[in-house]
């Protein structure tokens, strides 16, 4: 089994994929947080309450939720790549016991979730921190309720990057993939918070999980608002925690049994 | 390796009333072959006749409607550590763009628990060191099929299997081929080769499989199958070359002659620059000299034209 995860890390490490999602961390991490920070959630259009109320700061905190799709994404490459440039066989001959493959796989992107998450989490601290002191804004929660309810979304990320490795096992097509992760997370979530009736369904799905991990209700609320629905209710932070775990457990078993009886042609 | 017993080392590949089905269509039907190992066998037939197929059940990437296909005595998923046992090039293509053919062969290594030094070694020994760190993407077909070719025998196997490898191959790439794999199976390897076009093959064959849409049509020795050469001459002077012929070996090996119509005769035993050579020596004519083809080559253009002629 050791020897699979030194291959799958190998394997990730020598191409761009690495690289880029370190500094997708970054950018969405310090660079994002820096820029909300910096404007003021109380000049976005329409206006937020500020970076000193409560609100405003959980409002920051949770837009870091909505960047998932970048690590979801990723996940979905692990698969569907070796499908798409046709190393499927070449690995299941070397590891024919092919749910050892996917069990590699899963740990090598469990782990690169987790440090995405931090290094997302860290930055987004580092930056919200200074630049907060730079304003001389005094925030709206304690810092080291802050520093946990970062935490808690850097950890969602690898729940996002397992997810995406079960639906590239699932569909194998890498652009039907990715396309498939990035516009369901990207567009398809915060669109069915809009649809009177079905926005019910958002505080069980990963997006309003991951929400109720920060308790970031001010986009859904003022989503409801606009479209005169009823106020979705987030689930507590430990069920939406739960409940994240469940999709990540659902996403590897779908990616483990899947390929198993496949034939690769 | 220390731990390989003698017996384990020379694997044959034994399949054994083999069938896959899909949907209605029957891809291979109850096929059964041996493939002995020390010899280099061509897995032959038409395109579409299941050799890939078959190929892929051996190696478990497929899973066979039914019967059985082991190597060694054992189906390719019960094999102990199947990359050291068995190589296999299946697709001409089978590298991420991005990875160098060093990345590529050190994700494999340490899969099949091979040290990073094979990387080096193999590199070394197909001639690829110069390209080693180049991104794949820009590789011609023959440094991809090379490196195909290290990423099977990274585990320094016993048993190697290539689907068409001559496919894309320019005659020197083809004549290097030739002599690396005479070069295993002469180590006691297991070699398996398929190929739809029989000439590419004929020189570096000693067995062959023949199938045709999924049912065998012959197996056995090469030299068996193919029959021995014949000569076809046509004489104005027939009766007198015949007999010419006849008498050439008073030692009793002389060329066997038959009568093919038209002042014709037919030699076997004998080449046609023999015959040609024979006819001068005694002053006579020779209007027409042809190599006929083998049996094998008969049956073989009998099977493609056959399936051109169906399809």
């Amino acid at each position: 089994m050791n020897h699979l995860i030194k291959a799958e890390f190998r394997r990730l490490s020598a191409t761009r994929v690495g690289t880029g999602l370190l500094l997708a961390a970054v950018l969405f991490g310090g660079g994002l947080m820096g820029a909300m920070a910096l404007v003021g959630p109380e000049n976005f259009d329409p206006p937020m309450p500020g970076l000193d109320t409560e609100a405003g700061l959980r409002a920051v905190l949770g837009m870091l939720g909505y960047t998932a799709f970048v690590p979801a994404a990723v996940g979905a490459l692990a698969v569907s790549s070796e499908y798409r440039h046709r190393t499927a066989a070449v690995t299941f001959l070397f590891a024919p016991r092919r749910w050892q493959v996917l069990v590699a796989k899963l740990a090598t992107y469990g782990v690169t979730g987790l440090v995405y998450g931090l290094v997302l989490a860290g930055t987004a601290a580092a930056a919200l921190f200074t630049v907060a002191a730079a304003r001389g804004i005094p925030l709206g929660l304690p810092s080291g309720l802050v520093l946990a309810l970062l935490a808690r979304i850097g950890l969602a990320m690898v729940v996002y990057l397992l997810i995406g490795v079960g639906v590239g096992a699932l569909l194998r097509n890498q652009v039907v993939a990715v396309g498939v992760v990035i516009g369901y997370l990207y567009l398809g979530e915060p669109l069915l918070m809009m649809i009177p009736g079905v926005n019910a369904l958002y505080p069980v799905l990963p997006g309003g999980a991951t929400a109720a991990l920060t308790d970031f209700t001010y986009l859904a609320d003022a989503m409801s608002q606009e479209v005169g629905s009823t106020a979705v209710r987030l689930l507590s932070p430990a069920a939406g925690a739960l409940l994240l775990t469940g999709y990540a457990l659902a996403a590897s078993l779908i990616a483990i049994i899947l390929p198993m009886r496949r034939d690769i042609t | 390796m220390a731990s390989v017993t003698v017996t384990d080392d020379r694997q044959a590949i034994e399949v054994s009333r083999l069938t896959k089905r899909y949907g209605t269509v029957t891809a291979v039907r109850e096929l059964t072959f041996t493939v002995e190992p020390g010899v280099v066998t061509g897995f032959l037939g038409p395109n579409g006749a299941g050799k890939t197929t078959t190929m892929r059940m051996l190696t478990g990437l497929v899973s066979p409607s039914s019967g059985t296909a082991t190597i060694g005595g054992r189906p390719y998923a019960r094999l102990p550590k199947p990359s050291r046992t068995v190589g296999a090039v299946f697709d001409a293509d089978a590298f991420h763009p991005g990875h160098t053919a060093r990345d590529h062969l050190r994700v494999y290594a340490a899969m099949g628990g091979c040290p990073d030094t094979r990387v080096t070694e193999l590199l070394d020994l197909l001639g690829l060191t110069e390209a080693a760190d180049r991104r794949t993407r820009g590789f011609s077909t023959g440094m991809r099929q090379r490196l195909n070719l290290a990423t099977a025998l990274l585990g320094d196997p016993r048993v190697l299997l290539l689907d068409e490898p001559s496919n894309g191959l320019d005659p020197e790439g083809m004549l290097w081929l030739r002599g690396f794999l005479r070069r295993l199976a002469g180590e006691g390897r297991t070699v398996l080769i398929s190929s739809h076009v029989l000439s590419e093959v004929q020189q570096l064959v000693d067995d062959v499989v023949v199938i045709r849409r999924g049912e065998l049509v012959a197996a056995g020795p090469w030299s068996r199958l193919a029959g021995p050469p014949a000569v076809l001459v046509r004489s104005p002077d027939a009766d007198r070359l015949a007999a010419a012929l006849r008498d050439s070996r008073p030692d009793g090996d002389a060329p066997q002659v038959e009568a093919a119509g038209h002042g014709g005769l037919r030699v076997r035993g004998l080449d046609a620059p023999g015959v040609a050579d024979l006819a001068a020596a005694h002053q006579l004519r020779v209007h027409e000299l042809v190599t006929e083809k083998s049996s094998l080559e008969q049956l073989f253009l009998d099977l493609t034209s056959d399936k051109a002629a169906t399809s």
